[in-house]
């Protein structure tokens, strides 16, 4: 009885969440500034992720990307919703033990967003905008609307962990802050070793050195199956081919509608990709807005080359893809081979000056009228407007951004991580953030 | 061309055409042994190719059959039978696998020619392959044009089959043919192997490829591949790469065919032609220089030889012009036993007679001429004596006989002794001149002032109305050359000349003197109308003593001829009977004595 008295206690302090430890952490990504306004650094989910430790936002998104509060305890929108007052949490600080004052926020606000009028009032932060913007709390939560104090060439942020050892590109070492305004996180430090490849982060996984790494989404399924614990986000991560130019022609547009309709994108996600994402023919995914299944994700063969047999004279096109991604050549090569089956040329280069190009680009936010507007810039096409009354102008909007042709989306990924057995209360968030103030180490089994 | 040179000329001739002749053999001999070097290299590069090339292809058959034997064949053969494929699953297996065996191409079908796995196109999963050329899997490996997402390759592929259900799968590896294929091969120095991939009609640079990639100046390549491309026959091209002949290459062009006799690559063996062309311009260098080397030994040897033949035959002739300038003491010593010795023996014996001839000669020229001075003194002695005698028995009888007549016969005796005595003395003064000539004081002459001189002193004697009627002609030749002579001895040797003409022309006449300039040679000729002498007077006219008139001692043309030679000068005679006589004197410039003379009278001038 006492032998499985102390094996009951002890298994309950095995699975009771405790301080300490320090997690190691390794991505391809290899972020040279840790400044969330550094507009230089690529958009990569992994960057937002680093940021979301060290700094915090004044509105963040939930689950179903609706905002709550984060650094701002609450807010209020004065009628037209061009004036907006945010109210500040109180005891947060920054990780130099400044407090977190108005003018703060706002001078950091100002630094990313030059357009905006922003300034203190009082105990309130006022944000006003040239035109109506009811979506400003899920804009807020971007990544660049990080808060931040810069002084004197440092950047010192509010989030639950300060840098303790930044070796740009190369290594990020955090430590937990006792004075974080919502609770110290379990873990002492994170280990964040960067410009790893994918290969190097699955030995170092299967070492023991790494507790979290990257896993390819065509890689997630063997993974599983080889014993590994995997996360998989919701599908975030866009794959599409994106022409240089809006079509010159009726022809050139109808070309470009050949090819759309040529491309198996189930072939594609299933043996490419080998499921790791879903196919899509609209912008964004499906579960982000709902009507996604309402553009056209399948192959029609015959109507492709009934379309090309339409065109008098077709292009020969280019395919641009990045020589550092093995699956994008497959995918490229494959589109190329689609396109051949419905008589249409098609060479792929590594090069970048191309007639089109293979891209991924990651959904910036759970918000679909801010990831859509984020993500109509990414890949260079016309602006929409940010805000959307309703789903049937979102789905307008979108829609038009396809009918332009500049775009032809594939398929939408997920993002993967391989997480340790070690790892405890892992989270994620459906875009694929980390929520690691909630994490805990569980104590190795000898 | 003196004798010297000519024995040059033949050595240095015959050093050089030995030089070009064995400089030629040897380029000749060393061409066919590059060119038949080169084919040796040729064929060994070319089957040590087929021999790489049929290695590769049983390395390639080895690893596609380990390839076949694996656990993922296998797994995926079963996987076939039990129905279609799930292709994501081996979408990366075909790669991996590839990678593994270190193949380049390497593709699983199933029995429907579908392509499960590939490693070359991993996106070709599901498509069809061709493989209507396979009637049979064959055993060795084969040439074989895959088609590539980037273009075409050329391989050495193999086929193995896995036959673990109803539905056979099929395993195609094979390994490109690159320049790393080219580089793979032990090449000898100078040469080099190309290839050309045949991916359609006509030549196309980009798919002529070396060792180092793509080929410099490939359109110097592109008639051997249109060739070829005609004819699929092995061939062998010299390539001018450049101006330079040291950059010529010979190219044998090898087709390369697949298994349904389709031209798919060409390979080129290049063989560098820069030893050959070296070696031929050291041989000519090392020619040159033995050429050189050669024709001075032959100028050295030949100046040897020719000075060891000719200085005798030199001092032989430099004795021979002293023998013939009067110096018939003249030896030659050659201190050699061979015909040049001889014949310097010869010559030696031959100036040592010669010489006692002449002395043999003077003796008797001399006892001669004495003989017949006595006979002349005896005979011009004699003339004056017997009137004398005469005279002196005439007076000796008037005294005996005719005392009273005595004294008007001494008075005529002594008139005709004394005339007679005169006489004597006369006689006596011209020998005694004759043997007092002095030696000529030679000075700058214009000889046209000479002849005129004498001219003007005869032509005021011949105008005299008493004298017979002789016309006097002046005939000078303008410019003549100044002359180192005696002016006073060659007036009186012409004074001569003109009096004995004088007296050839009794009845009157043409006396003309006449001169002319001839090279270095001033001439002088007296003639008159007279008439004439006879072959025989010519011949002795110049002999002391000897004279055709009545009255004459015989020295005047014996003076002229005496003076004429000591000017270093000839005079001679032409006569025909009945139509004159000419003398026509001779006289060199005596430029020598000119500056002789100069000399003395700069001299004598200084000094005064």
């Amino acid at each position: 009885v006492a032998s499985s008295l102390v094996c009951i206690l002890d298994a309950s302090a095995v699975a009771r969440p405790h301080y300490g430890g320090t997690l190691h952490v390794e991505m391809r990504a290899a972020p040279t500034s840790l400044d969330p306004a550094d507009s230089n650094q690529p958009n990569w989910i992994e960057s937002r992720n680093l940021f979301s430790l060290i700094f915090d936002t004044l509105v963040s998104l939930d689950e179903y990307g609706k905002p709550e509060p984060a650094l701002a305890s609450s807010w209020q929108a004065e009628p037209g919703s061009q004036r907006w007052q945010f109210f500040l949490r109180h005891r947060a600080t920054f990780q130099d033990g400044a407090s977190v004052t108005p003018d703060a926020v706002a001078a950091s606000l100002r630094r990313t967003n030059p357009t905006w009028k922003v300034f203190s009032e009082g105990e309130a932060v006022i944000i006003e905008r040239d035109s109506p913007a009811p979506n400003l709390p899920a804009e807020l939560t971007l990544p660049r609307n990080s808060i931040a104090k810069r002084e004197g060439g440092k950047i010192s942020g509010t989030g639950p962990f300060a840098v303790s050892q930044w070796d740009p590109g190369k290594k990020l070492l955090l430590a937990a802050r006792d004075d974080y305004w919502d609770g110290r996180a379990f873990l002492d430090t994170i280990d964040i070793a960067m410009g790893k490849s994918l290969r190097e982060q699955l030995i170092s996984f299967d070492l023991g050195k790494a507790q979290v790494i990257e896993i390819a989404p065509e890689q997630a399924h063997r993974a599983v199956a080889e014993g590994r614990h995997v996360e998989s986000s919701s599908p975030v991560e866009l794959i599409a081919l994106v022409f240089s130019r809006d079509p010159r022609a009726p022809d050139d547009g109808r070309q470009r509608q050949a090819l759309a309709l040529s491309i198996d994108r189930e072939l594609l996600n299933t043996v490419v990709l080998q499921g790791g994402g879903e196919p899509g023919g609209g912008l964004l995914p499906n579960w982000m807005t709902g009507y996604g299944f309402l553009f056209p994700a399948s192959i029609d063969l015959g109507l492709a080359r009934q379309v090309r047999g339409e065109i008098p004279h077709t292009t020969s096109w280019t395919l641009g893809y990045d020589p550092a991604d093995p699956t994008a050549r497959v995918i490229a090569e494959r589109i190329a081979l689609n396109a051949r089956d419905a008589g249409l040329g098609m060479q792929i280069a590594s090069t970048s000056t191309t007639d089109l190009r293979l891209v991924r680009i990651p959904l910036i936010s759970l918000d679909p009228q801010i990831a859509l507007g984020e993500l109509a810039a990414g890949l260079g096409l016309p602006p929409s407007k940010s805000t959307f009354a309703s789903v049937d102008e979102l789905y307008g909007a979108e829609n038009k951004l396809l009918q332009s042709q500049r775009v032809i989306p594939l398929l939408h990924l997920r993002t993967a991580y391989g997480v340790s057995n070690t790892v405890k209360n892992w989270r994620m968030a459906r875009d694929g953030s980390w929520r690691l103030s909630d994490v805990w180490l569980a104590a190795e089994k000898p | 061309m003196i004798f010297q040179r000519k024995l040059l000329a033949v050595f240095a001739l015959t050093v050089l055409v030995s030089v070009v002749a064995v400089a030629w053999s040897i380029s000749s001999l060393t061409r066919k042994a590059f060119e038949k070097a080169n084919e040796e290299r040729t064929a060994a590069l070319v089957a040590q190719f087929r021999h790489e090339f049929n290695l590769r292809g049983e390395d390639v058959a080895r690893r596609v059959e380990t390839v076949a034997a694996s656990e993922g064949a296998t797994r995926m053969a079963l996987a076939l039978s039990h129905g279609s494929p799930d292709y994501g699953a081996y979408l990366n297996e075909a790669r991996s696998t590839a990678d593994n065996q270190e193949l380049d191409f390497l593709e699983f079908i199933d029995n429907q020619a579908t392509i499960i796995s590939s490693a070359q196109w991993p996106a070709k999963f599901g498509y069809k392959e061709n493989l209507t050329f396979i009637s049979a899997i064959p055993k060795d490996a084969f040439l074989k044009q895959e088609e590539l997402p980037d273009g075409a390759a050329l391989g050495l592929f193999a086929v193995r089959e896995v036959n673990l259900g109803e539905k056979p799968l099929l395993v195609i590896g094979g390994r490109r043919i690159d320049k790393d294929f080219l580089a793979s091969l032990q090449l000898p120095a100078g040469m080099r192997a190309m290839f050309y991939q045949n991916l359609g009609a006509g030549f196309s640079p980009q798919f002529l490829i070396d060792t180092s990639g793509t080929v410099q100046q490939p359109d110097r390549i592109a008639p051997i591949i249109r060739q070829l491309q005609q004819q699929q026959r092995e061939t062998t091209t010299l390539v001018h790469w450049s101006s330079n002949e040291g950059d010529d290459e010979s190219i044998d062009a090898i087709p390369l065919t697949g298994r349904d006799n389709q031209l798919l690559g060409i390979l080129l063996i290049g063989n560098s032609r820069r030893p050959y062309v070296e070696l031929r311009q050291r041989i000519r260098s090392a020619a040159l220089l033995s050429g050189g080397a050669g024709i001075l030994l032959a100028i050295l040897f030949s100046g040897w030889a020719a000075a060891r033949v000719t200085r005798p035959v030199e001092q032989l002739a430099r004795a021979a012009r002293e023998v013939a300038s009067g110096n018939w003491n003249a030896q030659v010593t050659i201190p050699s036993s061979d015909e040049l010795g001889e014949l310097a023996e010869t010559f030696n014996r031959m100036t040592r007679e010669l010489l006692a001839q002449r002395e043999h000669l003077v003796q008797a020229e001399r006892v001669a001429a004495w003989r017949e001075l006595a006979r002349r003194l005896a005979h011009e002695l004699k003339n004056p004596l017997f009137p004398l005698q005469l005279t002196v028995e005439n007076l000796l009888r008037a005294r005996q006989q005719s005392p009273q007549q005595f004294e008007e016969i001494f008075q005529e005796s002594s008139s005709t002794l004394l005339a007679e005595i005169a006489n004597l003395k006369a006689i006596i003064s011209r020998f005694s001149e004759f043997s007092r000539m002095p030696q000529p004081q030679f000075q700058q002459v214009q000889l046209n002032d000479v002849v005129q001189n004498v001219g003007r002193l005869f032509q005021a004697q011949l105008r005299a109305p008493e004298h017979v009627s002789i016309e006097c002609k002046l005939e000078l030749a303008e410019p003549m050359d100044l002359i180192a002579a005696d002016p006073d001895l060659l007036h009186r040797a012409l004074s001569n000349l003109v009096l004995n003409a004088m007296d050839a022309m009794p009845q009157g006449g043409t006396l003309t003197l006449q001169t002319r300039q001839n090279g270095d040679l001033s001439f002088v000729e007296v003639s008159d109308t007279g008439a004439g002498l006879t072959p025989q007077e010519c011949e002795r006219l110049f002999t002391p003593y000897y004279t055709s008139k009545p009255h004459g001692t015989g020295l005047g043309l014996a003076i002229v001829q005496s003076v004429i030679s000591d000017h270093g000068g000839k005079i001679s005679v032409r006569s025909e009977s009945g139509h004159g006589t000419t003398f026509v004197i001779e006289l060199p410039r005596n430029a020598d004595k000119l500056q002789t003379a100069d000399q003395a009278l700069d001299a004598t001038a200084r000094s005064h």
